[in-house]
């Protein structure tokens, strides 16, 4: 047999081996970035001829590979949607909005060095996160620095928008849908007594965090307490443990895909008690994957889908025309993002980045969005908005409860 | 009962875990190389499993053509790249294995192939029975994975121990170089190796796919290294010792959360297995010296 290191199919192949993994590591650009100099034109435009103007960029980043590869698509794609129906109705200020947007695997690293390519070489006059808490903090204090505004669209540490004055959330911040599930379970379902099983992240941490706090004022007991790690698909030996302690509810924080898991195992275990969940859960992958053990889950979220407001009629509709999926929380809070900039960018009247802070500072029931109405933002510069819960219901996620009590959803 | 529930549960988890490390452990066993992209295998697996069961809904069918697809696919991996690499150094044909296996993965989250999002893999538990006794239930998915599993891994034993290519296998385990002077044909017997091993791979990913119902492009991330600690642990090369340190962690894994919960994530507590396997007994379970 002949067998040669050099053979050169087998330097190649180690060859394309090596390059592929760097290649995937590097921030790749997805989008052409336009030449900052256009072609002067060679003859004054007609009068008849709508006059070409430069665009208004707008710097988007969101995991579009990777593990976190579903969220950071549906944020994309939600936010190209956003860019298409602001220029269909003729831009901003006469001039059309370009998503300048980079793949950032939801790593801070990368997310660091984006947002400075955004900022310098792109010169986007305002940024959007599309992407995960870590990959946000990390990308924040560049905006903050360089003075130019972010906006967080679904990403929910607090330690983003404390970055400073150009750093604001679309998303409900963790810890105050933590206290409306508190609400939620303590008021809304009168449970006596609870099981809480925690995602083992910021994410999960914070809910939880507000949900005991609510909890503990409403009086609900706490029987159990477990944190379970991200990605977990076995909850089966932990359901056992949740069995014995015969709680009324349990409330589980969790992204869809655990969700999915632990509800369906749930039944399969004999499990018969009320899992009340929240934004994690959010999307139509929850059903999809969880089929009929996702009846009658309950919620805490952002997006009401059975609300009668036409812009969120309209962002359900168009997105799943567009892309063939139906829309997720995550989506509709990129749009939002995208929604709320360019309502500023209109009231500023400029691209100057202390106009736009002070327009978004200014928001006042502002309906342009799917997931809203939002009432106005905070000094932290956190979004005050009510905040629904759902429930699946043949197979979809339905108006359960409404929370509109200003002191339950406002951040403390 | 919660004992013996739990008992039940983790032998259905550790009937995954052996299908997806028997064909790694066949793979080391001759070629003495450490395959990370049999977890790529794994995902393509479940992946022509949904395919072939949204085409024409049939469970069996669907892991029937996953199976003969993945082993192709182990086939082609092994012609296209290790089989250049037998006399170099191992950590020739482990960096190309990293790097096939990143390759693949990226490659199926491309939106013309899995794309991002998981998709359902609704095939219940193939018209299987849910069987019920006073001590623990096994739903029918569970049933499904049991007799799947027990099942390959009767035609595995029979053949390895039963047909000439299955005596070739075993002589090229033991030595390889020997093997051939003796007249095995090393080619073929190492091309069945990786067609055998990968379609166990790919069998594990269509039930894995029909457990969780879920089948996506990085379902292959957590095998790609758990299956790396069962073969250490089993001993490397030892099919037996694959299947016994399977059950362990299983074992181990779900009591550990049953009895005290989630003290430490399940996968490290499968580390943490391994560091006191490799402390105490480094050549694994039935690993020889």
């Amino acid at each position: 047999m002949r067998k040669s290191l050099f053979h050169p199919l087998a330097v190649i192949t180690i060859v394309l081996l090596g390059l592929v993994p760097l290649a995937g590591c590097g921030p790749t650009p997805t989008a052409a970035p336009i030449p900052t100099e256009a072609p002067a034109p060679t003859s004054p435009p007609t009068e008849a001829a709508p006059a070409v103007e430069e665009p208004i960029k707008i710097g988007f980043f969101s995991p579009t590979t990777g593990f976190a590869a579903a969220d950071g698509t549906s944020a994309l794609n939600a936010a190209q949607l956003a860019v298409k129906f602001i220029n269909d109705a003729g831009g901003v200020n006469g001039q059309p909005l370009e998503l300048v947007y980079y793949d950032d695997a939801a790593k801070p690293d990368q997310a660091a060095s984006i947002a400075r390519k955004l900022i310098e070489q792109d010169q986007v006059v305002a940024g959007i996160s599309g992407s995960y808490s870590g990959a946000t903090r990390a990308a924040a204090p560049v905006f903050q620095e360089a003075g130019i505004p972010m906006i967080s669209a679904y990403a929910i540490h607090p330690e983003i928008t404390a970055t400073g004055d150009k750093i604001f959330r679309v998303g409900t911040l963790a810890a105050v849908q933590g206290r409306v599930g508190g609400e939620l379970v303590g008021v809304v379902l009168g449970a006596k007594k609870v099981a809480i099983l925690t995602i083992d992240n910021d994410f999960g941490v914070s809910l939880t965090e507000g949900f005991k706090s609510r909890a503990g004022e409403l009086g609900v007991e706490i029987v159990m307490e477990e944190k379970y790690p991200l990605g977990e698909t076995e909850f089966r030996p932990i359901i056992g443990k949740i069995k014995e302690v015969a709680p009324d509810v349990v409330y589980a924080t969790a992204y869809y895909n655990e969700a999915a898991n632990l509800v369906s195992q749930a039944k399969d275990e004999g499990l018969d008690v009320q899992i009340v969940g929240q934004e994690g859960y959010d999307s139509p992958k929850f059903i999809e994957l969880a089929g009929e053990a996702s009846e009658g889950v309950v919620i805490t979220t952002d997006l009401n889908r059975d609300s009668e407001r036409p812009m969120t009629k309209l962002f359900l509709e168009q997105y799943k025309a567009e892309y063939g999926e139906d829309a997720d929380m995550v989506g509709a809070s990129a749009f939002d993002a995208v929604q709320v900039l360019a309502y500023a960018l209109k009231t500023a009247g400029s691209t100057d980045p202390g106009a736009i802070t002070t327009a978004i500072s200014g928001l006042e029931d502002f309906e342009d969005c799917a997931s809203g109405p939002f009432w106005y933002y905070t000094e932290e510069r956190e979004v005050v908005r009510p905040v629904s819960s759902q429930i699946v219901r043949d197979g979809a996620f339905h108006l359960y409860h409404e929370f509109t009590d200003e002191e339950l959803v406002t951040a403390k | 009962m919660p004992f013996m529930q739990n008992l039940s549960n983790a032998v259905v988890l550790a009937g995954t875990y052996i299908l997806m490390a028997a064909g790694l452990t066949m793979v080391y066993g001759v070629l003495k190389v450490l395959h990370i992209a049999h977890a790529a295998v794994y995902t393509i697996g479940a992946f022509i499993g949904l395919l072939v069961f949204t085409w024409a809904g049939n469970f069996w069918l669907a892991l029937a053509v996953a199976m003969l697809v993945s082993g192709i696919v182990g086939v082609l991996i092994y012609r296209c790249t290790y089989h250049y690499m037998l006399d170099a150094p191992r950590t020739v044909p482990l960096i190309a294995s990293i790097g096939l296996f990143v390759m693949l993965t990226d490659l199926l989250q491309k939106g013309f192939l899995m794309g991002p999002y998981q998709k359902a893999l609704p095939a219940g538990g193939a018209g299987l029975p849910r069987i019920q006794t006073s001590w623990f239930s096994l739903t029918p998915k569970q049933v499904l994975i049991l007799v799947v599993t027990v099942a390959l891994l009767a035609v595995v034993y029979l053949i390895l121990t039963r047909t000439r290519i299955g005596l070739g296998w075993q002589a090229a385990a033991m030595d390889r170089d020997m093997a051939a002077a003796v007249g095995v044909n090393l080619n073929r017997v190492i091309a069945f190796n990786f067609f055998l091993g990968s379609a166990l791979a790919g069998a594990a990913g269509v039930l894995v796919g029909v457990y969780n119902n879920s089948v996506f492009a990085t379902m292959g991330d957590l095998p790609s290294y758990k299956a790396f600690i069962i073969i250490v642990l089993g001993g490397m090369g030892s099919l037996p010792g694959t299947i016994i340190a399977s059950l362990l962690l299983a074992l181990v894994e779900n009591f550990l959360v049953a009895s005290v919960g989630y003290v430490l994530p399940r996968d490290a507590i499968a580390f943490l297995v391994l560091i006191l396997m490799l402390m105490f007994r480094p050549h694994g379970l039935l690993g020889q010296e």
